[in-house]
């Protein structure tokens, strides 16, 4: 990373703080509470950013206001260093064309009464953009690159397993042909199996489409499999940032350490019998 | 709660009194060929196909799974709280008297008092309405009666067990006032003070962040070592699995995939199945390389 390349997505000096009016004698008044206190980050092309925490750390907050689903209190969303932060109507649909947001739970995250078609088509109807071929033929195209079968562009995601909703959440955010992806514990909800097919699905697509992601997890081993760079965040502070390698292997602040202890892990002398007994197994059966 | 159907012909094992005394060299819990069957519009499906394990006091067996392979069902059939329709076969026997053939009436006797659960949810398992201190007092009571002092001193006990600090003040508490992690010590404090023999642990730590399950896990770890208890500990984690059980069950669509101690499952696994989830699991330590995906969906 230079830091003369202009990122392809900075936020500067975020804070966000909500206000909540209390009601009745005991809860009267107002509180506040800041969720995200003086972020920044940036996200150069090509790259995943992933934002680690714990719950009610600040990291979906941050996620929001990066994709601009929510506005900061104080701090500037920058968009290929034109600032975004106040950006209104023809900016904000330029904006959403070039940044997509994959939610955590695809079942709340897709209209239940539309087919996976509308589901789909809907950031470009949105936009007023027609596809560049026949709508049907682009859906079908979508969901075959995401691995869903394209015959089923009619169902309704009630009909789809929780990784298949997933993809189409993850065909929907692609559909507008975006340069960065904010996704946001887009695979905490799957099962083992299907979340690894899923990671790597998002690797693949990085890989064709020149996409960024910001990644937003509280699992540390998914983020070691998909990030280039880590943001560890603590009580709304970014607590320690650097790329993927030295905040796993030297990591310097006392919560990072803190976190990466606390990951449970299969019993490595036993996984270490078992990789030796495969390799063996390969040597004799290649 | 829902009824649960039981074969008419099942033979009765001792009476309910004598639940508590063992059959001479029986096992604490011994599953023989438990089978879960619900009805659908097409037709009876088994979730649990033919299951079999036996738990000995002080040993934790890890049921392990994804999302419909039939770990929670083969726990709420060992309780007799399986949901409306579905029907038990085969043995559960608990100090070799067979829970299958017992009312309704006698398994509340027996859950809470002699099997104790701990939830995946705290917050939905604990009444809003009520100070945790009268919750865990009144599951005390339920089962031993005693004066409600009594059940509350054994509530402060018990949280003091859990390592909640300062127990005297929080006992009053209600349960928003404590944090997820905090409200899991309370169930596991409810669950404790009867002492059960067996507690059956349903995903406890999944809704729990990073490091709060790592203290969870060492607290349980730590009272069952105190205690003696026999553990069913139900996950969908590979990797928590291999820090708490002795014996792992791989479970997929209701069938037993594999059964062995941790070592042999994580350091030799013979299933297929076993393998492709071990390969998918991503690692903080990069040693497996690229994770990889098993192909089911």
């Amino acid at each position: 990373m230079s830091d003369t390349k202009t990122p392809l997505l900075e936020v500067q000096n975020l804070t966000k703080t909500f206000v909540t009016q209390g009601s009745g004698a005991v809860f009267a008044g107002k509180r506040s509470f800041t969720a995200v206190d003086d972020v920044s980050f940036a996200v150069q092309p090509h790259e995943t950013l992933a934002i680690v925490g714990e719950s009610g750390s600040g990291k979906s907050t941050m996620a929001r206001i990066a994709a601009k689903l929510l506005e900061p209190t104080a701090g500037n969303v920058l968009l290929n260093g034109t600032d975004m932060t106040h950006a209104k109507a023809k900016d904000l649909a330029h904006f959403r064309s070039k940044v997509q947001v994959v939610f955590q739970d695809p079942f709340s995250s897709l209209n239940p009464k539309h087919t996976v078609e509308r589901i789909i088509m809907a950031p470009l109807d949105y936009q007023g953009v027609k596809p560049p071929k026949k709508r049907r033929d682009f859906v079908r195209d979508l969901m075959d690159r995401v691995g869903l079968n394209p015959d089923h562009s009619q169902r309704y995601p009630g009909q789809f397993s929780g990784g298949q909703a997933q993809r189409v959440g993850i065909a929907r955010a692609l559909a507008v042909g975006p340069s960065l992806v904010v996704c946001d514990e887009a695979v905490s909800a799957l099962d083992v199996s299907v979340q690894a097919v899923v990671i790597n699905l998002l690797k693949d697509l990085q890989r064709e489409r020149d996409l960024s992601y910001i990644f937003i997890a509280h699992d540390l081993a998914v983020v070691r499999h998909i990030a280039d760079t880590v943001a560890v965040v603590n009580k709304g502070k970014i607590v320690e940032h650097g790329d993927r390698d030295s905040i796993f292997d030297a990591p310097q602040h006392e919560y990072t350490r803190e976190l990466l202890s606390a990951v449970p892990q299969i019993n490595p002398e036993w996984e270490a019998a078992r990789l030796t007994r495969a390799q063996t197994a390969q040597k004799e059966n290649p | 709660m829902s009824r649960q159907k039981r074969s008419k012909n099942a033979p009765r094992t001792g009476s309910l009194k004598t639940v508590s005394i063992p059959i001479k060299g029986s096992t604490l819990l011994d599953v023989e060929n438990l089978t879960v069957t619900f009805p659908t519009v097409r037709g009876p499906v088994d979730v649990v196909k033919d299951s079999s394990f036996r738990i000995d006091p002080g040993k934790t067996l890890g049921i392990v799974g994804e999302s419909g392979s039939g770990k929670s069902m083969t726990s709420l059939a060992i309780m007799g709280l399986l949901p409306e329709g579905g029907e038990a076969s085969g043995r559960i026997r608990f100090f070799g008297h067979d829970l299958l053939d017992r009312s309704d009436r006698e398994m509340r006797r027996v859950r809470g008092d002699k099997i104790a659960m701990i939830f995946q949810d705290p917050l939905s398992s604990l009444n809003p309405y009520y100070t945790v201190g009268v919750q865990i007092a009144e599951a005390y009571r339920a089962h031993r009666g005693g004066s409600k002092a009594a059940a509350k001193k054994v509530a402060v006990d018990a949280m003091r067990r859990v390592k909640i600090a300062d127990p005297e003040q929080r006992v009053d508490h209600y349960p928003h006032q404590f944090s997820g992690g905090m409200r899991q010590r309370i169930m596991i404090a409810m669950a404790l003070c009867l002492e059960p023999d067996l507690v059956i642990a349903d995903e406890p730590t999944t809704a729990l962040d990073v490091t709060v399950q790592a203290q969870i896990l060492d607290l349980m770890k730590e009272l069952q070592e105190e205690t003696g208890t026999g553990m069913l500990f139900i996950t969908h984690d590979l990797a928590v699995v291999s820090e708490v059980a002795d014996e792992v069950l791989v479970m997929k669509g209701g069938e037993t995939m594999e059964h062995g101690t941790a070592e042999e499952i994580f350091s030799n696994p013979q299933s297929s199945y076993t393998t492709a989830l071990l390969d998918a699991v991503p690692r903080i330590t990069d040693v497996v390389g690229d994770i990889k995906g098993v192909s089911h969906e």
